[in-house]
């Protein structure tokens, strides 16, 4: 079956290097799925769940937040900020922060523009991450 | 007189021996320090170079669109983002770096981003005009800080209050070796080929928006990319020059070791000579 060669890389490390069958992503435009011979394509990622499935069939998912995609010949890097495997989420960190958040936003008025902006990015954050848990 | 400077020289060997033991406690604790910076560049390095050669490339295609990114205007203000230490006694590394940066800046209307303490230190008791000093502490830096500075750099830059980005940083090259570097971060350049595959490339949404979404982040990664090579060539450059400093320090002792021995050994004799002339008498 026809493949592609994925590489992952985010700050944290080269998290996948190889071949991949297909990737879908949530792009700022809303969800894509990348499948071998596609045409060269760039975008900008979003916050949401990732799902690759490798030569063998596998289906792995993670939470990928930010960052881009580019498609270049039989060649894709997502680069994203960041990228957490399904079964390497902390669930429960996940969800504290997401508590937390919540409770900063609860009392809005007394947050300045900037510290609002930062919990609800946190918010969502903690959302895509607690949903892919669940998910997996 | 002998015994005056047989006091003297232990003196010495005792101080150079504290001297030895602070050197070498400061090199094991930069070999430590520098072991996880080292992983942490040799993590963050494929981010780095995939995140760089992506953008050159897309920027260097770029022929069908325009972005106020990839418009080199006329210069009228430059950033330098100068990454340097926060402590000293690591050898040349404040230095180095600070000099590059000094001799890049020389001549040219600047706006530094200092981090680092040595830096923030360094660009103030000169005069220079500084941006911001909110990210002073080096060591302490996250990816989330990182991102926040790439978000402001990349607001100023097109409110046009500088028209090019610099990073000033020591590239971690060996354990032994580091090599302080400027990186243009913005405007973008490209790497010029491709121009083909690039007229097939689709841009989503639209470049104009796509560029304003992954600029930031793309700076942001080269920021932290550097920061990760700087922190790890400061403990590297720390570990040689307290390495170097602590073999000093034996020699030292070595030559005045001697010197004692020999001082006793002259005081001996010189007494026995006074006691051998008096008996004699």
């Amino acid at each position: 079956m026809a493949a592609f060669r994925l590489k992952i890389v985010t700050p944290d490390g080269l998290l996948f290097s190889g071949e991949a069958r297909s990737l879908t992503v949530r792009t700022v435009e809303g969800d894509v799925c990348i499948l071998p011979k596609h045409i060269n394509f760039l975008t900008a990622l979003g916050m949401g769940e990732a799902k690759v499935v490798d030569v063998d069939g596998n289906v792995r998912k993670a939470a990928c937040i930010g960052g881009m995609l580019s498609v270049n010949g039989d060649h894709v890097e997502l680069v994203p900020t960041t990228f957490e495997w399904a079964d390497e989420i902390d669930a429960e960190r996940a969800e504290r922060a997401r508590a937390e958040a919540e409770e900063k936003l609860s009392h809005r008025e007394r947050l300045s523009g900037h510290e609002l902006a930062i919990a609800e990015a946190k918010l969502k954050r903690a959302l895509v991450r607690s949903g892919v848990a669940r998910r997996k | 007189m002998a015994g005056v400077s047989m006091k003297g020289i232990k003196l010495r060997i005792r101080s150079m021996e504290s001297t030895k033991q602070i050197t070498k406690a400061m090199e094991m604790v930069a070999a430590s320090k520098l072991r996880r910076a080292q992983e942490n560049v040799t993590r963050s390095r494929p981010y780095f170079e995939t995140l760089y050669s992506t953008v050159c490339q897309i920027a260097g295609s770029s022929g069908s669109f325009t972005s106020p990114y990839l418009e080199s205007r006329e210069v009228k203000k430059s950033c330098y983002v100068v990454i340097a230490g926060d402590r000293g006694l690591a050898g040349g590394y404040n230095h180095n770096v600070l000099k590059l940066a000094e001799a890049e800046m020389a001549g040219k209307n600047v706006t530094v981003v200092p981090i680092g303490k040595r830096c923030v230190d360094n660009f103030r008791a000169h005069g220079y005009d500084i941006l911001t000093d909110a990210y002073f502490e080096a060591g302490s830096l996250s990816v989330s800080d990182c991102f926040t500075m790439a978000r402001d750099l990349c607001r100023r830059f097109l409110d046009g209050e500088f028209d090019e980005v610099h990073i000033v940083y020591t590239g971690f090259v060996s354990i032994l070796t580091q090599q302080p570097a400027v990186m243009t971060a913005l405007p973008l350049h490209g790497a010029g080929a491709e121009e083909k595959a690039a007229s097939e490339t689709i841009y989503e949404p639209d470049s104009e928006t796509l560029f304003a979404a992954i600029v930031p982040e793309y700076l942001g990664g080269l920021i932290y990319g550097a920061l990760c090579e700087s922190v790890a060539s400061e403990q590297g450059a720390r570990r040689t020059a307290m390495d170097s400093a602590t073999k000093n320090a034996e020699e030292m002792i070595g030559d005045l070791s001697l010197k004692y021995n020999r001082a006793r050994q002259g005081a001996i004799t010189q007494e026995i000579t006074e006691i051998v002339a008096g008996a004699n008498t």
